[in-house]
């Protein structure tokens, strides 16, 4: 064997070992998302990492869950330590998802929309968050949510009521029907602001009109001018004061669904995943829902996943994603995930609560989303709380909406 | 019934005082009060969430619910957080003994330049609530890259462990008789041998007081650990407690399981050590 | 090795890891607070603003949460030096008299106290549930179903509600301090003045009380300085709310650096409570030393 031959064979073992090493050195992507609602979403995950791990020898992915509140602040925390997850979980409104790309927690993934031809995979209203920045495209979209009132139909039945309201009044007119028949219209859960937000958000969307909404959230008109704001706080009020399962402000949005199963209020005002904790609990029957009356756009907000600006395998955890969001995962899912935001999924959904939904959806071409959403994260505070002095009756609603503005104008 | 045989009697006399008499029914009755919340979380521990949406408070659980622990235990990651506390625990307890004794010794046997001026310096540090400073307290950690780990954690913990160890030991080492050290400083011994071989042993009481203190505050610490350990894979007892709260607060016997397993090693560890308790708080609070 | 260190050298060496370790962790933090407050800074990019007092102005002026924590913090500490030394002190009175099962008695009471503060806060926001908890199971079983509160949700209740979960945590604490006080009342004086006739409230007047002088003082002074730092019990129970109605210097602090991500408002806000805790400190460090000094 000449010498140059034995080289050779040195140096392609050497690479083959570099080789292998490179494959085996372990690639662990972590991705932190909020806490899964039911046991079904958990398997479900437990089963997508696996088979992704399976087919992806070396990486292996790592799923961390918080609560609501616990997942924005370690995410904010992360983004100055270096400690950040790779992927991660966040509402994609310009308020909150928009928060982390302008303080550069997101990275920029063109690349990967390109490589994965993502545009061509998902549903437009899903794939638009990932469009409204300047500096490119971030995230993937995860989930699209609706929110509407859910209603109990025994509990509806009871108080009388046989057709579901079409305008704002008739919701009015049918909450104090309930309240005739001595039942609580709605139920929220007051420790966590933004339950009770939801329905300030929409009596906004009703007041206002979806331009003067915008233009409120987006601070570029006056809350103590427009007189739809303090009519808001003041519908806000009575709904609080008259047609709310009282007390709320001690307890959280899970203990108000539980209140809700065990019959104790009419309505809720839920996203579309309330269906799989309804499935779960085995009360489908039971329940109905329908948009909330008099809003013409629809309620609600996409959720995104994100790559981490810090991740050392952003390849490897825009391919997971790209794994995850795939038409036969969604596919193999869409009944616990309840919907998929992937366009070539299709729901073979008999249940009603589910088609109601997807008529809502195909009903719906504009949303709004949450205020927490909306706002920057000081005024989201300060929204709360006016909120919460509002339904405690400690702020006058037809003072609400200047005590706002007063803070938006402090902000420099 | 020996302990009733002399007792609701004045000190000296014979004749039992219905004043004190009515005074100890007054206290099992607050008694009973303060224990309540206790007999509440462990009854609903034990009862199924529709038992618990069911029936009354106090109803005593009719099928124990075990489930709820073992579901609490996986749920609220209990294997992670324990071991970290432990590790943390007993890192951190008898380190921060050391040096603090260590210190103290220093500052009561050796006269040193300035050694006054760093005594007023840790006294006011007992005094500090490090509440304050968490937001710095996590730049700075974290500027040492060790926000998450236990090193991390335990450092801080160290240093606002100084003061009051500092403290008290200054107080104890302070009263032995020169004569001990004295003798030994002409026999050539340094202070180093001193402390090692003298006043180590002899404040083995107090270290131990102090030491079943540090590990109940070690334990129970909350606010630090909440900026440091954001990761849930380096989260101490109290912060998965928290976590557990605001994800299943509805499951009620979850919750309560979760509770009890929380609170009973630092209850077992006080049941077991009692009267150290008694002598750490008082050895340096009462010395006036 | 046999190289003999000056015994001041020797002293250094000993006292080097606890003050590395004070001074980097607790010490420079402190002055870094101090020096934050002038900043405007995000706690996330690099770049801090110095602004003067501006945080102040906006603290003191803007801030719609600011001087209801004040209040509330005062309030809370006003309510921790008052109730738990109260009943402390009775309960110890009454412990130190000669009646059956003093200790299993004592360890109940203070039990709470080596309970961690977080865990507190869920047994007790568990009582406080307005549907299920002990308290309006209890109200209800006892027929006054009037009496029933949303005992952490409403903004008249919430404070009063956690501060007696804090109560429930800390009378143990003031009660072993007085125990201990109590050890030190000389027996034979107290039998002396029985049998010069005094009653008991004449004994406890002139021969109790003033041997519990130095108790009384400490217990009065940890109280003040624990109730300041309310942090873990406030996070715990209501997270500040409803409204912010429950909310303290020392979570509002925390809140505003690491939540809003307003660092330099929050170090304020902190500067603040550390000046009201050094007033309270400093005099009782000299009367300390005064006191030390006339022994």
């Amino acid at each position: 064997m000449s010498v140059r031959k034995q080289w050779l064979r040195i140096a392609s073992a050497a690479a083959l070992l570099l080789g292998g090493a490179a494959v085996a050195e372990a690639q662990e992507i972590k991705f932190w998302t909020l806490s899964f609602d039911n046991p079904g979403v958990a398997k479900a995950f437990d089963k997508i990492t696996k088979d992704f791990e399976a087919a992806n020898p070396g990486v292996t992915v790592k799923i961390e869950n918080r609560g609501t509140d616990e997942h924005k602040s370690a995410l904010r925390v992360a983004s100055g330590s270096d400690q950040a997850p790779d992927i991660f979980f966040m509402w994609a409104g310009l308020g909150l998802g928009g928060e982390f790309i302008k303080s550069g927690l997101a990275l920029p993934m063109d690349k990967y929309y390109t490589e994965y031809k993502w545009d061509d995979e998902f549903i437009g209203p899903a794939l638009s968050f990932s469009k409204q920045y300047t500096g490119g495209r971030y995230g993937v979209p995860f989930t699209f949510r609706g929110e509407a009132l859910y209603y109990n139909k025994a509990l509806f039945e009871k108080a009388g009521i046989s057709t579901l309201p079409k305008t704002y009044d008739e919701l009015v007119a049918d909450a104090d029907k309930l309240a005739k028949a001595g039942i609580p219209a709605i139920t929220f859960g007051g420790t966590v602001n933004w339950h009770l937000m939801r329905l300030m958000d929409e009596i906004l969307e009703v007041q206002c009109g979806p331009e003067k909404h915008d233009a409120l959230m987006a601070m570029k008109v006056s809350w103590a001018d427009e007189p739809c704001a303090t009519k808001s706080f003041e519908e806000l009020h009575k709904w609080t004061s008259k047609y709310m399962l009282k007390p709320f402000m001690g307890i959280d949005n899970n203990q108000a669904f539980n209140l809700f199963l065990a019959g104790k209020a009419a309505m809720m005002l839920e996203g579309n995943w309330l269906v799989g904790q309804l499935r779960n609990a085995n009360k489908l029957a039971d329940y109905g829902v329908f948009t909330f009356p008099g809003a013409d756009r629809l309620y609600g907000f996409g959720e995104y996943n994100y790559i981490s600006t810090k991740s050392k395998h952003p390849d490897a955890a825009a391919k997971f994603l790209d794994y995850l969001e795939s038409a036969p995962v969604q596919q193999a899912n869409v009944a616990v995930f309840g919907g998929s935001v992937n366009k070539n999924v299709k729901s073979d959904s008999k249940e009603p609560l589910d088609l109601a939904w997807q008529a809502i959806f195909a009903d719906h071409d504009k949303v709004f989303v949450n205020g927490d959403q909306a706002f920057p994260l000081d005024v989201t505070t300060e929204y709360f709380r006016v909120i919460n002095e509002v339904a405690s009756d400690h702020l006058d609603p037809g003072k609400a909406a200047g005590e706002l503005q007063k803070f938006i104008s402090a902000r420099k | 019934m020996n302990a009733f045989a002399s007792a609701f009697r004045q000190p000296g006399l014979d004749r039992i005082d219905p004043i004190l008499v009515i005074l100890w029914a007054a206290l099992i009755a607050i008694a009973a009060v303060w224990i309540a919340p206790f007999v509440f979380i462990v009854f609903t521990s034990l009862k199924a969430n529709s038992t618990v949406m069911g029936s009354s408070a106090f109803s005593p659980p009719t099928s124990l619910e075990w489930a709820n622990y073992s579901g609490a235990w996986a749920r609220g990651r209990f294997s992670t957080t324990v071991l970290n506390s432990a590790v943390i625990t007993t890192v951190k307890v008898p380190l921060g003994l050391l040096i603090s004794a260590m210190a103290a010794y220093a500052l009561s046997r050796i006269r040193l330049p300035g050694g006054r001026a760093l005594f007023l310096l840790v006294l006011f540090g007992t005094m500090l609530p490090f509440q304050v400073m968490l937001a710095p307290l996590f730049t700075l950690v974290n500027g040492f890259g060790l926000i998450n780990t236990k090193l991390g954690i335990i450092l801080p913990y160290l240093a606002f462990g100084v003061p009051y160890q500092v403290f008290i030991l200054h107080g104890f080492f302070s009263e032995v008789p020169k004569e001990l050290s004295e003798a030994a400083l002409v026999d050539g011994a340094s202070h180093f041998t001193i402390f090692r071989r003298i006043f180590l042993p002899i404040s083995l009481p107090v270290l131990a007081a102090l030491l079943i203190l540090d590990f109940v505050a070690t334990w129970n610490e909350f606010a630090m650990a909440l900026v440091i350990l954001q990761d849930n894979g380096a989260w101490t007892l109290p912060l998965g407690l928290m976590s557990f709260q605001s994800q299943f607060q509805s499951d009620y016997g979850q919750l309560n399981a979760a509770i009890v397993m929380t609170v009973l090693p630092a209850t077992i560890v006080y049941l077991i050590f009692q009267r150290y308790f008694v002598s750490g708080l008082t050895s340096g609070a009462i010395k006036e | 090795m046999n190289i003999r260190l000056s015994a001041p050298a020797q002293g250094f060496l000993l006292l080097a890891p606890a003050f590395l370790v004070y001074s980097v962790f607790a010490v420079y933090p402190m002055l870094d607070v101090a020096g934050l407050s002038f900043m405007k800074w995000n706690g996330l990019t690099a770049d801090k603003q110095f602004v003067g007092f501006g945080n102040y102005l906006y603290v003191f002026t803007q801030d719609t949460v600011f001087w209801q924590a004040v209040r509330n913090t005062i309030l809370w500490t006003l309510m921790s030096v008052i109730f738990p030394p109260a009943i402390g002190f009775a309960l110890a009175l009454a412990l130190n008299q000669n009646i059956p099962g003093r200790s299993p008695l004592r360890a109940l009471f203070y039990l709470p106290v080596v309970i961690a503060p977080i865990a507190v806060a869920t047994i007790w926001r568990w009582m406080y549930d307005p549907f299920f908890g002990l308290f309006n199971a209890t109200l209800t079983a006892l027929g006054l179903e009037r009496l029933i509160q949303d005992w952490l949700g409403d903004r008249n209740v919430a404070l009063y509600a956690m501060f007696v979960a804090s109560v429930w945590q800390t009378v143990g604490f003031s009660l072993v301090l007085f125990l201990a006080g109590l050890q030190n009342v000389s027996q034979t004086l107290v039998e002396a003045s029985r049998i010069d006739g005094a009653g008991r409230f004449q004994t406890f007047r002139y021969v109790t009380l003033p041997a519990l002088r130095p108790s009384i003082a400490i217990v009065l002074v940890l109280s003040v300085i624990n109730s300041l730092k309310a942090f873990d019990i406030v996070y715990g129970m209501t997270g500040g709310g409803p409204a912010q109605s429950t909310q303290m210097l020392a979570l509002w602090a925390f809140t505003q650096a690491m939540q809003l991500g307003d660092f330099g408002r929050g170090a304020a806000i902190s500067v603040v409570l550390l000046l009201i805790t050094i007033a309270i400190v400093i005099p009782y460090l000299r009367w300390t030393r005064s006191h030390e000094g006339a022994r």
